[in-house]
This record gives structure tokens, C-alpha cells and sequence, in this order.
């Protein structure tokens, strides 16, 4: 059995007429359209907001730690600045460790002075 | 004097003739929005919410002019070009979601209006046709669609679908063979 081409178009029209039916105003798909498009673009537009509070809130704290870092200047400079348990380096005979001996001389020379030291 | 105020009168003139434009866009749109809606159903596999779906994005590309019509077809041939191509981005992206994991809620869909024993008793009526559509590769369904439902041409179909003629009318003259070979089948159980 074959069909023809008004039988097709006959049952094609009978679905369009069903479609129509259920098919929206143009007004409400427009309308429906502009609130999608609205809401989209606040769906972008957050997590930029976002990203920028962010970022504001990051630099200003670091902006005032930088500060707060800044205050201590009356604190000692790291070349002038001496530990509290330097005195415990400080120990009998440091001082001939703390320069270079010279040739031919003994360290007992510093410690013990010899006659000629003591002839004058 | 003359030539501070030239700039002016043209910007307003040009922008006088965009909303012309808009407005006339609009009309037609409004036009043939039936139409549209019915091959936007045929596109998204007769899924009414995906249908409308398709057809607001088409309209706020065609109203905001990142899809404008050159002329070359009628602006409905023109016009379910576009639906076609957004349908099927809107598939190819609907794809993607579904592999991310993000489906859609399905209770978020609205619920239609039309009691289930009314939509019942159409569906079956049409079920038939429904059916046979869905047996058909997709070419052959399309051209069908564009020529028994919304009356095109089958050259104008070509230009909907983007094809040559020649295939087009291939695709017709298949499809066609195979539908009414479907229909009996149906018609005889």
C-alpha cells in the first residue's frame, strides 16, 4: 500500500494544527527571552564582582601588614644588632682566637710578657 | 555651524533607522513565530521546552544583530536556518552537560497546562506519524518537515539545511517512500 503526497500533507497539517496549540506568544517567548539574557549576564558578572571584592580585600591586607612591618623602625638595624646570649661566646682567651697570629711569634708572648715587653 | 551639526543629524538619523529596524525585525519575527516554533519542535525532537528554548536564543541573536539577514532567501528560509544551527549547538552542548554530570532537573521543568488524558488521546492520534518520523534518518526527516509541514520548497529546504539541491532532493525523495512505507506498516497492525 502506498500513500500519496495529500495524505502526507493531510496528517503533516493535522500535527502543525496540534503544535499551535501549544505554542507560546510571540510576547511571552521575548519576554522569556530578555529575563534569560538579564539573568545571564548576572550569572557573568558575579563571579567578576566576586573576583574583584577579593582581590581589593587581599591587597588590603597586605597593604597593611606592609605597614605594620614599616612601624618598627626604631628597632635595631641587623649590622648594630647583638643577641642577648652573645656574653655566652665570650670565653677565656677569645681574644687571641680574635685576630690573626703573626709568624714566628707565639701566643704565650701575648699571655706571658717577655723581659723586653717588660724592660719598659 | 552647518558642518557642527551634521554629525548630529546623522547619528540621529541613523539612529532613527535602527530602531525602524528593530521594530520591523520584530514584526516579522512576530510573523512567522508559529511557524518557527513548529520546525524549532522538529529540530529538538518534538520537546516543547527545548523548542522554546532554541527559539529565545534565536531571537536574541537575530534582535541583537549577531545573526542578520543578508537578503539572499526569504527571512523564513533565512530565519530556520538559524533555528537549525542553534538547535543543534543547543544539542551539542546539552551533550556536553550530560557527560560533565550536570543534567537538568527534570522537576524544574514547568508542567503542561493540558490535562494527561487530553494529551493522551492527541498523542495517540499523532503517534502514528510521531513514529515513523523518529524511523527516518535525520536529512529525510528534516526535508519532509520543511515541505509537507511548513510547505517549502524543496530548494528552499536545501537552504534551510544547507545542502544542494540535488541532495535534498534525494533525501525527499526517499524519505518520502520510507514514510509512507512506515505509515502502512503502522496503519496495518
Amino acid at each position: 500500500m502506498t500513500m500519496d503526497d495529500s495524505e502526507l500533507r493531510r496528517r503533516f497539517s493535522q500535527l502543525r494544527e496540534a503544535d499551535r496549540e501549544r505554542t507560546p506568544t510571540f510576547a511571552q517567548t521575548h519576554q522569556r527571552a530578555r529575563a534569560r539574557s538579564a539573568s545571564r549576564v548576572s550569572i557573568f558578572v558575579r563571579p567578576v564582582a566576586i573576583g574583584a571584592v577579593a582581590t581589593v580585600l587581599i591587597a588590603t591586607i597586605w597593604m597593611a601588614r606592609g605597614r605594620s612591618f614599616s612601624h618598627s623602625e626604631s628597632a635595631p638595624a641587623i649590622a648594630t644588632w647583638r643577641a642577648p646570649t652573645d656574653v655566652l661566646l665570650d670565653t677565656p682567651g677569645s681574644e687571641l682566637l680574635a685576630e690573626m697570629p703573626a709568624l714566628g711569634a707565639s701566643v704565650l708572648d701575648k699571655m706571658i710578657p717577655t723581659p723586653s715587653m717588660r724592660g719598659t | 555651524m552647518e558642518s557642527a551639526l551634521a554629525p548630529l543629524i546623522l547619528e540621529a538619523a541613523n539612529a532613527e533607522e535602527r530602531a525602524m529596524d528593530d521594530i520591523e525585525l520584530r514584526l516579522q519575527l512576530e510573523r512567522v513565530h508559529a511557524d518557527c516554533f513548529g520546525w524549532a519542535m522538529a529540530c529538538c525532537g518534538r520537546d516543547s521546552d527545548d523548542a522554546e528554548e532554541v527559539l529565545q536564543t534565536v531571537y536574541l541573536k537575530v534582535l541583537d544583530g549577531r545573526a542578520r539577514y543578508d537578503g539572499r532567501s526569504s527571512f523564513r528560509t533565512w530565519l530556520f536556518g538559524v533555528i537549525r544551527h542553534t538547535a543543534a549547538s543547543e544539542r551539542r552542548k546539552a551533550w556536553l552537560r550530560r557527560l560533565l554530570l550536570e543534567r537538568k532537573a527534570d522537576n524544574l521543568k514547568p508542567e503542561s497546562t493540558v490535562s494527561p488524558d487530553v494529551e493522551l488521546d492527541r498523542d495517540s492520534r499523532r503517534d502514528g506519524l510521531h513514529r515513523a518520523l523518529a524511523d527516518l534518518a535525520a536529512r529525510q526527516r528534516e526535508v519532509l518537515q520543511l515541505v509537507f509541514y511548513h510547505e517549502l520548497t524543496v530548494e528552499e529546504a536545501a537552504t534551510v539545511m544547507g545542502i544542494s539541491t540535488g541532495s535534498a532532493r534525494t533525501h525527499y525523495a526517499r524519505g518520502k517512500a520510507r514514510l509512507a512505507t512506515l505509515l502502512a506498516d503502522s496503519q496495518a497492525l
